[in-house]
């Protein structure tokens, strides 16, 4: 970093005008004058929170401490770090964070890897020839993405319920033509606490909120996928049907290696916002039932806002944050996504 | 001449205090000018909710009365009125009093986020139930300016359950022959069982001794009503929409949606005190609201004014008759029977404790209400587990 500033700065100086110059200021400071603005800002708003974060992570900060004439907290050294990943936590009822974040790691893959592949195969066919009312359904397609999350879980929240929900009764709908009674349709999506799938220790609400943001993210993929698809030349397809190459073919061929490049920086941010997907999880499910579907960035909040546990919710975010940096590196090594800008 | 003289001014003073003027008590107890300046209030009514209208109609008369006083009202979502007023507090901002219930206050003194109230309420609180002064005291010294008792109590619909019960077996009994009950299905609401069937919580050392009392008992007695139709939810909304709709026959909920059963079942709705067990009576959480003073309050004597003036015998008539709170005054009367049935709840609940080991109480106990009434533990498993993480989380 340091000698990408280094040559900025040289080419600052070579590029300064000569009359430009004053007499007795070395162009370097200009520089650094014309970053001092930013730079201040961000101390406040950014470094100083995180360097009182990393601090706070070493002590035991709660409620008592809050005050700004209030005592110091006590140092704890590397106590809280070691309670979290042993999972000594007695104040949080059920608190496992391997088991948290092993089951955070597979909300986020299991999510993107839906929302990649339909808003791909939307996106190819709203794409097809002589489709009827395309912009329209583009239009229409685009309204999860505007509508708050908030109100999109609240919604869905309604249409999981056991009693009155539109799942249940549409489901009840569907059996009565098949002389199923609505009783074997009465579905906890979001209490039952036995997972519907014996072998997989995943609970019913883990479905409920996979549907819910599958519906919720697939339309930002399909935008995505749509504006590749536009660039990819014709004449590729042309080459492949003389050349005799079927419509399977030619998608597997041509049109996914084509829409790589545009769905993978799309995947990783899909990526990232999933793993910390606070929204939806906290309104739909709760993190319940028995915190079986609690992801980090909501066991956070509750550390804060339910627990008070300050410290511990500090270092909790040093290891969330060190979660997502290795998530990102790891990513774009795979990838190789940010190679250009490098 | 002189005689006549004082014996018109006095008949003068007489017709004037009658009359009302600037030194008679506005709602009662505090006089009408007596509030000043800025003073921002917090509170956390639902939108719509009674005790909104109550609190509204109540703010209305005294920015009336006191036309010196800027008063500003701002509602927070009750489940981010602590988090928030803490934070706030904390830097030196938030409002200069706030309304809740007594959930928070042991934290909140410990943190020296409130002000002591002994001093500036001395001589003011004669007709204030002690068990509501009591409830709003951390360490001996008071915090608050009481106002409300709040204890949960079966609700009961009189078409379907014409008398209610008044023993656990006759409740079993009933939901036998097909009576309805619904209960929230949390470790507040389920808190009044334990002592109908004899438990205890924490020694006199704030130690959990729930697995070795009538704890179990009282979660194998609610397994069986389960087992027999009583229904528990996690969603209190829904409970209450299925009392409200005439679903169920039954609830056990608080004072604070009195008025909102009011509105929809009417004449139909009763109270009556959660069923008595083979061990004494139900013993439901009983907890103060009260009216706090931020330690960092920028007009102290105005927001205590204001407290009394909410708080003094006609707000909280006012409370009673609109929202169905029960006054800890002891010179309101409350008339309507419904309310009456809160107060006698409340005069046999738990009072909340303020220390710091009952703040581990909701974790662990929350955990072993759900696993054990939706089968994923016994009641004996689920309170040993649930004592022996409250013990460790208080290092005990």
């Amino acid at each position: 970093m340091a000698s990408v500033v280094g040559a900025s700065i040289d080419q600052a100086k070579l590029d300064q005008p000569a009359g430009s110059r004053r007499a007795g200021r070395p162009p370097w400071l200009t520089a650094y004058l014309f970053i001092l603005p930013a730079f201040i800002v961000m101390t406040f708003i950014t470094y100083w929170p995180i360097l009182f974060q990393f601090w706070m992570s070493f002590t035991d900060y709660g409620l008592r401490n809050l005050r700004l004439d209030a005592p110091a907290p006590n140092l704890v050294g590397f106590q809280n770090f070691i309670d979290l990943i042993t999972n000594n936590m007695p104040q949080i009822a059920n608190f496992n964070f391997w088991g948290m974040l092993g089951f955070n790691l597979f909300w986020t893959a299991s999510n993107v890897v839906f929302h990649v592949s339909v808003g791909i195969l939307i996106a190819v066919l709203l794409n097809s020839k002589g489709l009827w009312f395309r912009g329209f359904y583009r239009a229409i397609f685009i309204l999860p993405i505007v509508i708050p999350t908030l109100v999109v879980a609240t919604v869905w929240k309604n249409m999981f319920d056991a009693d009155y929900g539109a799942i249940n009764q549409g489901l009840a709908a569907v059996g009565g033509l098949f002389g199923i009674t609505p009783d074997h349709f009465h579905i906890r999506w979001i209490d039952q606490i036995d997972p519907p799938i014996s072998w997989l220790p995943l609970p019913l609400s883990y479905f409920a909120l996979l549907i819910t943001n599958i519906w919720l993210g697939w339309p930002f993929m399909t935008i995505v996928a749509t504006g590749a698809l536009q660039s990819i030349s014709k004449e590729y397809y042309e080459a492949a049907s003389i050349d005799g190459a079927s419509g399977v073919q030619q998608f597997w061929r041509i049109t996914l290696p084509l829409l790589r490049p545009a769905m993978i920086p799309a995947a990783m941010y899909g990526l990232i916002v999933t793993f910390n997907l606070f929204n939806l999880i906290y309104m739909v499910s709760g993190g319940g039932p028995l915190r079986q579907t609690e992801i980090l960035i909501t066991t956070a909040f509750r550390l804060v806002n339910e627990n008070r546990l300050y410290g511990v919710a500090a270092a909790f975010g040093i290891y969330t944050m060190l979660i997502l940096l290795i998530l990102t590196i790891l990513t774009n090594r795979i990838t190789k996504a940010t190679e250009s800008y490098v | 001449m002189k005689l006549k003289a004082i014996a018109l001014l006095s008949i003068a003073l007489m017709v004037a205090a009658a009359c009302g003027g600037g030194t008679t008590p506005s709602t009662g107890g505090v006089a009408a000018g007596s509030i000043k300046g800025n003073i921002t209030l917090w509170h956390a009514y639902g939108t719509g909710s009674s005790e909104e209208a109550a609190l509204t109609q109540l703010i209305d008369k005294i920015k009336k009365d006191n036309p010196d006083a800027k008063i500003t009202v701002l509602q927070i979502p009750f489940d981010q009125v602590f988090n928030k007023f803490q934070t706030e507090a904390a830097t030196g901002g938030g409002p200069d009093l706030f309304t809740a219930p007594n959930d928070e206050l042991g934290n909140e003194v410990r943190a020296n986020l409130l002000l002591a109230l002994d001093a500036k309420l001395a001589g003011k609180l004669g007709n204030v139930a002690q068990l509501g002064i009591d409830g709003l005291k951390v360490d001996g010294k008071l915090y608050g300016v009481p106002m409300l008792f709040k204890a949960v109590a079966l609700y009961y619909n009189k078409d379907k359950v014409p008398t209610p019960p008044k023993t656990t077996d006759e409740l079993m009994t009933m939901l036998k022959a097909g009576k309805t009950l619904v209960q929230n299905e949390n470790a507040y609401h389920m808190f009044g069982w334990s002592t109908a069937f004899g438990g205890q919580l924490m020694d006199g050392s704030g130690k959990c001794v729930a697995d070795t009392t009538g704890w179990i008992d009282a979660f194998t007695y609610n397994l069986a009503l389960k087992t027999v139709g009583g229904k528990f939810e996690t969603d209190g909304g829904r409970a209450d929409t299925s009392f409200r709709q005439g679903q169920v026959d039954m609830i056990i909920n608080g004072p604070w949606v009195l008025g909102d059963y009011k509105k929809d079942l009417g004449a139909k709705l009763g109270v009556a005190p959660i069923p008595a067990g083979p061990k004494g009576k139900a013993g439901p959480l009983t907890g103060v609201d009260g009216w706090y003073i931020n330690q960092s309050a920028k007009n102290v004597d105005g927001a205590i004014a204001l407290a009394l003036a909410l708080t003094d015998a006609a707000g909280q008539k006012v409370y009673a008759d609109v929202a169905g709170d029960v006054p800890v005054r002891t010179d309101v009367t409350v008339t309507d029977p419904l309310v009456k049935s809160f107060s006698d709840a409340s005069a046999t609940g738990f009072a909340r404790p303020q220390t710091a080991e009952f703040g581990n109480y909701w974790g662990p106990f929350g955990d072993a209400v759900t696993k054990i009434m939706e089968g994923k533990a016994d009641a004996k498993t689920g309170i040993t587990e649930a004592c022996a993480a409250m013990n460790k989380a208080n290092k005990k």
